[in-house]
């Protein structure tokens, strides 16, 4: 067949698949997309060479200074404009060398400290806007010298991928999250606090590119494109008469803005016949793409975070016996100490001690019990962060002299003297006969059970999710003080408010505070407990990581008194105190590494009421979380029947 | 619709998506009349088994710090897998696994380790781990092997030797500490950090000398499979942060891999074939006048090669992996992994003398950057090199990436991607060799997943040996392992029939095992013939595979095995009985369906949308 033969062919092909369909339009949408994002990637890479101009010129007057705040300013605004893009696409380098948090890291490729060093666009902003930016001209240079190089190599690297029309619609869905709880929040903008203009910026930059796309979605859904035509409006104008930091009311812009997209842009992405990422391949996400709020509970994949299939059939058998496991003593030693011991399910599963006793009674544990609501959404365990996965949690516990003391041996051995507990996993994992009790199927189960504890039905998340119309004003304010002017969300991340890392939510992460062995800010004092440092994993002996403790999350912190790894602080107005003042470093003391601003929040009695209020207004129903009925019977060892649900001590 | 219509019109189409995007339906209605060609999928001849899992199993413990012989859940972290054939015949051999971590263990000994057993083939075809009782009187299937009572114990038990002559195998031990602090690890390391004294080895001037704990770590230490015991610490390689190595088939030179940067290719020449007691340590040095090694080793115990080897002026790489080996022209092969950044790791040792091949320079400098010192030098993808025994000389055979000086089209957007090249082997499929190269990802910047993707997944290749210059388009996909798994350890069986490979910390909601670290088996290598194997499509059928725009557009081979071979380069979508879209790939010419349950197979729904009929079913 020649050329020409061909040509009237495609014409024939045209016509039929004209009918409804539109190949070129879709096309056309990607190319001018694609084409329009090479342009930025150039235009940040100038904006980048510009800004180092003007740090060459740093010579100590105000001029210059403010010379540089301008071209570092510039230099972000051009960044934010294809973020969206920039970040979905290769989060790791954005992270690692071009819009990284302001601390040293560890590289993740070996098991060893190799530091790196704090670089790129965030650092720049820190130091651009400090109080002498000439002091910090020679270390400014070298910074954005390597972004040069680094965002160069990234560039290069993005303008010869070819682009695929589900990489726009996720990467848009994703600046979503990524401009609710990192931009908005002053997370990337600890010098200029320009979040409101840089948030500005993204939407401009994802809207020019979606609405290549309008054309398409006219076709195929006229409704929904007029309806986002008038939400893209909408938001600029909002964040164009909204541009105050401390005032930005970030619940209305949840509600009104980031809620309303993040649905809009699924509908047009099913809408537009797009693919969805699990049609092209089978990686797990911790993001749900298909929840449509941000608040909804199944947004988080708890199944990613603890290994498990959660839509498998033999779940909730093995989620009910994980729940026996979870308050049976004959996981101890000495069959007396459960689960439960530490962890009451009316507490949010703590124990409402400083630290609980050790086995024996005599003294207490290392750290205070954590909850276990929500705790599954986290890539690393312990509030040292030791253990990375949930089924090997339980082993620290089994293994401890001064928890339950034993090993998975003695347990299997045990209940295996049980035909109840046999007939359980064999109903529970039937597909595994040689492994049916087994320290598989037993941290399994725990696992499943574990997992299965999660919670995003209190009144905050009601409102948000619609469900109720109404929220204690004192709540509203204390959220937007918590996602602002108070800087908690830049650590505890919404929707968990725990320190797993939007948007893509797959690494945990611990800060140093200068905690305090007591709640007296008066006579202060550090604990000495090593936290991170100490946790065994050979990348964590970075000097930095002394006294770093996991981010946990601030849901149900009414039920979970007394708080931080020590117990030290029995109330939350204690707690928010101690980070009104700047924690440990506030306090005048020796924080080399902490990672809380140190300066004051500046927070007035009632701001710290609101932040309690708001923290109040994210309790749960913990009646939800039930104990067994009882234990199962062991069939020759009449005498650990007597065992109670939870163990000796239990008050359940 | 006539048949003969269908034809034109799937053809244009195809010629028209070639370069364009296309949107998929999410359903699509099934044309009157449409009669497809069915593409038949049979049962692959491949099939998995697990032998060994980590943290589930048990195995059987020596007597250990006065805790009695016993039994205990297996370490976890497996990596390199060793076979050591069973002479007589009766057995396919040992197998040792070695496990990454370290790890305080009352039954099994702190630090690393490994663990043994030994298989045969069944009448089935499937391997079966033996019950067997050792000299020592352990009895059962899986043994750990015991360095607390012989060397001493060892730590992160990485890559290793398994020797090609008689299958004798060391563990290599990577994670080099320089202070007993570190070996400690706030008790969860090694807890016993006494100064030990070296005793039984046979290393001339070894017996008797007292080390510092931490100095009793990071050799190549050989131990007894079939008793699994440890043997002795080649004290005499140097101490290194090794990771991987090869027994020439003379049985006197030994080639070996350090991770580290910089990490020196050495090679050890024993005195006597099969006495790795005696003999001279060197590391190569490409610029050297006439035969390009340097002798390294004084006598007594080699604590600072890598000072010395820099002073000597040896040439550096990046992180050195796994060593291999060809046994049909005995040319070696090994992976530089790469670290991002290597400039801080070797700037001090450039200056002290140590040199970069002309390689190395040569990729600096095709960057733009003044050398491999230069602050802007990166290292993403790593490479293999390779290594001709008769001349000494080192090339890179197969480069990770690409990197694209320019912008390729789309038709030619590579579909793979070599990314930190880690494990690497030597297999034999139909009698020709293959390297197995296993990836280990530094990070998931620059296209090493793909885009959008975050966490780590690491792809296990066949390469052709028979290519002389081979790009990452000569790679074969094998997929058949658990997702965001570092696979590694790859291994023939003495018979050919299986590759043993390990899965190491998967992070996955794989089912059960194939979550937990473990030693799995794939069967059926015996019979997949040459031609068939994935890239070497062209052999299956030239006609259709000559991508010629002007061909109807067309699917093969038929029957597939796993992956479909299209004929044009395109965008495409696979849609289940029920007209439901269950696949789509873009800008590709193959398809792995082999991961699609066979109700998504089903025949006469499922077809490429408007495409000339195509429909994989299963008959299994």
């Amino acid at each position: 067949m020649n050329k020409k033969t061909l040509t009237i062919s495609a014409l024939l092909a045209c016509f039929f698949l004209a009918v409804g369909f539109k190949e070129n339009e879709a096309a056309l949408a990607l190319q001018k997309t694609t084409k329009q994002f090479h342009t930025d990637l150039n235009l940040t890479a100038v904006a980048i060479a510009n800004m180092k101009a003007a740090i060459v010129r740093l010579d100590g007057s105000t001029a210059s200074e403010l010379a540089v705040q301008e071209a570092v300013t510039n230099a972000r605004m051009a960044y934010k404009k294809s973020e969206f893009l920039i970040a979905y696409l290769d989060g790791f380098a954005v992270k690692k060398n071009i819009n990284g948090a302001p601390l040293p890291s560890v590289d993740p490729a070996i098991p060893d400290v190799m530091v790196i060093e704090p670089c790129g666009l965030q650092v720049l902003d820190e130091m651009a806007f400090s109080e002498a930016p000439t002091d910090e001209k020679a270390a400014m240079l070298s910074r954005c010298d390597k972004l040069i190089q680094d965002f160069k190599d990234v560039a290069q690297h993005q303008s010869r991928l070819p682009l695929e029309h589900r990489h726009v619609m996720e990467a848009i869905r994703q600046q979503l999250v990524r401009t609710f709880t990192l931009g908005v929040t002053g997370f990337d903008t600890p010098g200029s606090v320009n979040a409101i203009p840089e948030a500005k910026a993204a939407f401009e930059g994802m809207y020019a590119a979606f609405r290549h796309y309008m054309p398409l979605l006219e076709q195929k859904d006229r409704g929904l494109a007029i309806v986002l035509d008038a939400r893209m409006e909408h938001t600029l104008k909002y964040l164009t008469e909204n541009d105050d930091f401390d005032s930005f009311d970030r619940l209305a812009f949840l509600m009104e803005h980031i809620e309303p997209q993040y649905q809009l842009f699924y509908e047009v992405h099913k809408s537009l016949s797009i693919e969805f990422a699990e049609e092209v391949d089978k990686t797990p996400r911790a993001v749900n793409y298909h929840a449509v709020s941000l608040f909804a509970p199944d947004f988080l994949n708890a199944g990613y975070y603890a290994n498990l299939d959660r839509k498998h059939p033999l779940m909730e058998k093995r989620r009910e016996l994980g729940l026996t496991l979870f308050f049976d003593p004959i996981l101890s030693k000495n069959i007396d100490r459960s689960c439960a011991s530490c962890h009451h399910p009316e507490k949010a599963f703590t124990d409402g001690l400083p630290k609980p006793l050790a086995a024996g009674g005599k003294h207490s544990l290392l750290r205070n019990s954590p909850t276990l609501v929500n705790c599954v959404f986290a890539d690393q365990y312990f509030w040292d962060l030791r253990e990375s996965r949930l089924d090997r949690q339980m082993l620290h516990v089994i293994k401890s002299e001064e928890e339950f003391d034993t090993n998975y041996p003695e347990i299997i051995a045990k209940l295996n003297q049980s035909s109840e507990y046999k007939q359980l996993f064999a109903a529970a994992y039937p597909e595994q006969p040689d492994y049916q009790v087994s320290t598989y199927s037993i941290s399994d189960a725990l696992s499943a059970y574990v997992a299965s504890l999660t919670d995003f039905d209190s009144p905050f998340d009601q409102y948000v999710q619609g469900k109720t119309g109404v929220l204690d004003p004192a709540a509203h304010r204390g959220f937007n003080l918590f996602m602002g002017k108070a800087a908690c969300g830049t650590c505890h991340f919404a929707p968990a408010f725990n320190g797993t890392v939007p948007p893509t939510y797959d690494e945990s992460e611990s800060e140093v505070l200068g905690i305090t062995l007591t709640a007296d800010t008066l006579n202060p004092s550090l604990d000495s407990d090593l936290g991170r440092y100490a946790n065994g994993m050979p990348r964590s002996k970075a000097e930095f990581y002394k006294t770093s403790f996991k981010t946990v999350t601030v849901r149900n912190a009414e039920l979970t008194s007394p708080y931080m790894h020590n117990g030290a602080f029995k109330t939350l107005e204690e707690v928010v105190d101690f980070y009104n003042r700047g924690g440990g470093a506030g306090l005048k003391l020796d924080v080399p590494y902490q990672t809380l601003p140190f300066d004051e929040l500046k927070l007035t009695k009632a701001e710290q009421a609101d932040l309690v209020a708001f923290m109040k207004a994210l309790t749960g129903d913990m009646s939800k979380f039930k104990s067994p009925k009882h234990l199962p019977k062991v069939d020759n060892q009449p005498e650990w029947n007597n065992r109670k649900v939870g163990g000796k001590d239990y008050q359940g | 619709m006539t048949k003969r219509t269908y034809l034109l019109f799937a053809l244009a189409f195809s010629c028209l998506v070639a370069n364009a995007q296309t949107l998929f339906d999410n359903e699509i209605t099934i044309p009157a009349g449409y009669a497809p060609t069915t593409v038949v999928m049979p049962p692959s001849p491949l099939s998995m088994q697990i032998l060994f899992i980590g943290g589930v199993d048990m195995v059987q413990s020596t007597p250990t710090y006065g805790n009695p012989a016993g039994e205990e859940v297996a370490k976890e972290w497996h990596d390199f897998i060793g076979i050591t054939p069973d002479a007589s015949g009766q057995s396919q051999g040992w197998v040792t696994v070695n496990h990454e971590m370290i790890y305080a263990s009352n039954k099994l000994g702190d630090g690393g380790g490994m663990t043994s057993f030994k298989i045969a083939r069944k009448a089935d075809g499937t391997l079966e781990v033996l019950n067997q009782t050792l000299n020592d009187g352990r009895t059962g299937k899986f043994f750990n092997v015991d360095f607390v009572n012989t060397t001493g114990e060892t730590g992160m038990n990485c890559g290793g030797i398994n020797s090609i002559v008689d299958g004798r195998i060391w563990t290599a031990e990577e994670w080099f500490q320089n202070r007993n602090l570190d070996i400690f690890n706030g008790g969860n390391g090694v807890r016993d950090t006494s100064d030990f004294t070296v005793t039984n080895s046979d290393i001339p001037g070894m017996n008797g000398r007292v080390l510092k704990k931490y100095q009793n770590f990071n050799y190549m230490t050989e131990i007894d499979p079939k008793q699994a015991k440890a043997i002795r610490k080649q004290y005499n390689w140097g101490r290194q942060g090794f990771e991987g190595g090869v027994i020439a088939p003379d049985n006197r030179i030994v080639y070996l891999g350090p991770d580290d940067v910089p990490g020196f290719f050495g090679m050890f020449v024993a005195n006597t074939p099969g006495d790795f007691t005696k003999g001279t340590l060197f590391a190569y040095k490409h610029d050297k006048a006439g035969w390009k090694w340097v002798p390294i080793w004084e006598p007594g115990l080699l604590l600072d090669h890598n000072n010395l080897a820099t002073s000597k002026g040896a040439t550096m790489f990046n992180r050195i992996e796994w060593v291999a080996i060809n046994p049909d022209d005995n040319f070696i092969y090994f992976t530089e992994t790469g670290l991002d950044n290597p400039v801080n790791a070797w700037a001090d040792n450039a200056a002290a003398g140590g040199v970069f091949h002309p390689a190395t320079i040569a990729r600096a400098q095709a960057n733009g950057w003044a050398g491999p010192t230069d602050p802007n030098y990166r290292d993403y993808y790593g490479r293999i090199w390779k290594y001709d025994p008769r001349t000494a000389e080192l090339s890179v055979y197969l480069e990770g990436g690409p990197v694209f000086a320019d912008s390729p089209t789309e038709a030619n957007y590579p579909s793979k991607h070599l990314s930190n090249p880690d494990g690497l082997n030597v297999i034999k499929i139909d009698g020709r060799p293959f390297l197995a190269i296993q990836e280990d990802l530094n990070g998931t910047s620059r296209g090493r997943v793909p885009a959008g993707v975050t966490n780590r997944t690491c792809e296990m290749f066949l390469l052709d040996l028979s290519i002389q210059n081979p790009t990452v388009n000569d790679l074969i996909r094998l997929t058949a392992v658990p997702a965001g798994a570092e696979v590694t350890g790859v291994v023939q069986t003495p018979d050919g029939k299986s590759l043993l490979i390990n899965s190491q910390h998967p992070s996955t909601s794989n089912p059960f095992p194939y979550n937990h670290s473990l030693t799995f088996a794939i069967h059926g290598l015996d019979q997949i013939d040459y031609a068939r194997l994935g890239n070497r499509s062209q052999d299956l059928d030239p006609e259709m595979a000559k991508n010629d725009e002007n061909a109807p557009f067309s699917v093969y081979p038929n029957p597939v095995t796993r992956v479909v071979f299209m004929n044009k380069t395109t965008d495409v979508a696979l849609y289940d009985a029920n007209g439901k879209r269950v696949l789509v790939q873009r800008n590709t010419n193959q398809l792995d369906v082999s991961s699609l349950p066979t109700r998504h197979l089903l025949p006469e729904k499922c077809r490429w949308r408007n495409f000339e009929a195509f429909c994989a079913i299963s008959n299994s």
